[in-house]
């Protein structure tokens, strides 16, 4: 991973350092790779988000430990020298500056967001359609329901599902999440 | 019939009959004299009585079909829920967090699959909040369909 970091320019590594961080002090609920990575790829880097995700893993992995750890800024850069030696050192230098301001107040694990084994559901975003037609219906007028759901997965990065639902299912659907919230006021 | 049914001319019964049957799904035919009109003017009064006749009982299940197999996107087949406590982990060794957990069941899309189609399982965790937030989406949606079907 430490070579592809090389592909990533400057101000983007630090917005993922910060998004990391942010995340590992529960100000956000993820890390938006699919969209840092498309945004990344449009001012003509190419990097694939399969090395992006690794390179949020490492990154995400290398904070949290220091934080369990307690290090000092020198401490991390100092491991960091260590563990890595073809770091660029643009990158070397975002994860100073980022762990200076913020490592300090990544509060470890008193919390019980951080048992996540699955992953967490952010956000639903949703649409309400109609097929017109097709071709084995000249006439369909049928309507679904597409959604898109953002999970962020254990290591805290966000994919997005996306599926459709027929309207009865939808119906269903809003029923047993009413259920949910109904069994979880008595829980 | 005696003797063997030679494979040309069967083949080309069948595929006569699908053609005849898509025609019919695909312009949503419904009458009875919409589908008599279909045939040529000699044909045998009785068989097209008789085709009519199964035509017209089979069309909405064959209508339903070519609705379900249309190109979409993944489909949702099944869900399944359930709500916890978590009462203590390797962090914290006491505490009540009520969480759910929702196994959502997706098959890809039918028309790329055909007949071994893909079903993937997603995962979540929802706290009290997220549901929340789940639960006003969805009561949007409600309202936007209570909204369209009275115009």
């Amino acid at each position: 991973a430490a070579d592809k970091i090389n592909l990533i320019p400057q101000d983007f590594f630090a917005e993922l350092c910060e998004q990391i961080i942010q995340h590992l002090n529960h100000k956000i609920s993820g890390v938006n790779t699919a969209e840092l990575c498309q945004r990344i790829q449009t001012s003509g880097i190419e990097i694939n988000v399969g090395d992006l995700a690794k390179i949020v893993n490492v990154v995400s992995f290398l904070f949290s430990t220091a934080a369990r750890n307690n290090l000092s800024t020198e401490e991390l850069v100092t491991t960091l020298g260590n563990a890595v030696s073809t770091l660029p050192k643009h990158a070397v230098q975002v994860i100073r500056h980022v762990w200076n301001e913020q490592g300090k107040s990544i509060s470890v694990s008193e919390d019980a967001r951080n048992t996540a084994t699955v992953g967490q559901f952010v956000d639903i975003k949703w649409k309400l359609g109609v097929a017109m037609s097709s071709d084995t219906c000249r006439s369909l007028k049928y309507p679904y329901v597409t959604v898109t759901l953002k999970v962020a997965d254990p290591s805290g990065q966000i994919t997005d599902k996306t599926f459709e639902m027929t309207i009865p299912q939808f119906k269903n659907f809003f029923r047993q999440f009413k259920e949910m919230a109904a069994v979880l006021e008595t829980v | 019939p005696s003797g063997a049914l030679s494979s040309l001319p069967f083949l080309q019964l069948v595929s006569a009959l699908h053609s005849l049957t898509r025609h019919v799904v695909y312009h949503g035919l419904t009458r009875a004299e919409d589908i008599l009109a279909l045939f040529p003017e000699n044909f045998h009064q009785n068989l097209k009585n008789l085709l009519t006749k199964i035509i017209l009982e089979n069309i909405s299940a064959w209508r339903n079909e070519a609705q379900a197999s249309q190109i979409s996107l993944p489909r949702l087949v099944d869900m399944d829920w359930r709500v916890d406590i978590k009462t203590s982990s390797d962090s914290i060794s006491r505490m009540a967090v009520p969480t759910c957990l929702l196994q959502l069941k997706i098959q890809e899309d039918v028309a790329v699959c055909g007949n071994s189609p893909v079903v993937s399982a997603l995962t979540v965790e929802l706290s009290k909040e997220t549901l929340d937030t789940m639960l006003e989406g969805l009561g949007r949606i409600r309202d936007q369909l209570s909204a369209v079907a009275n115009k």
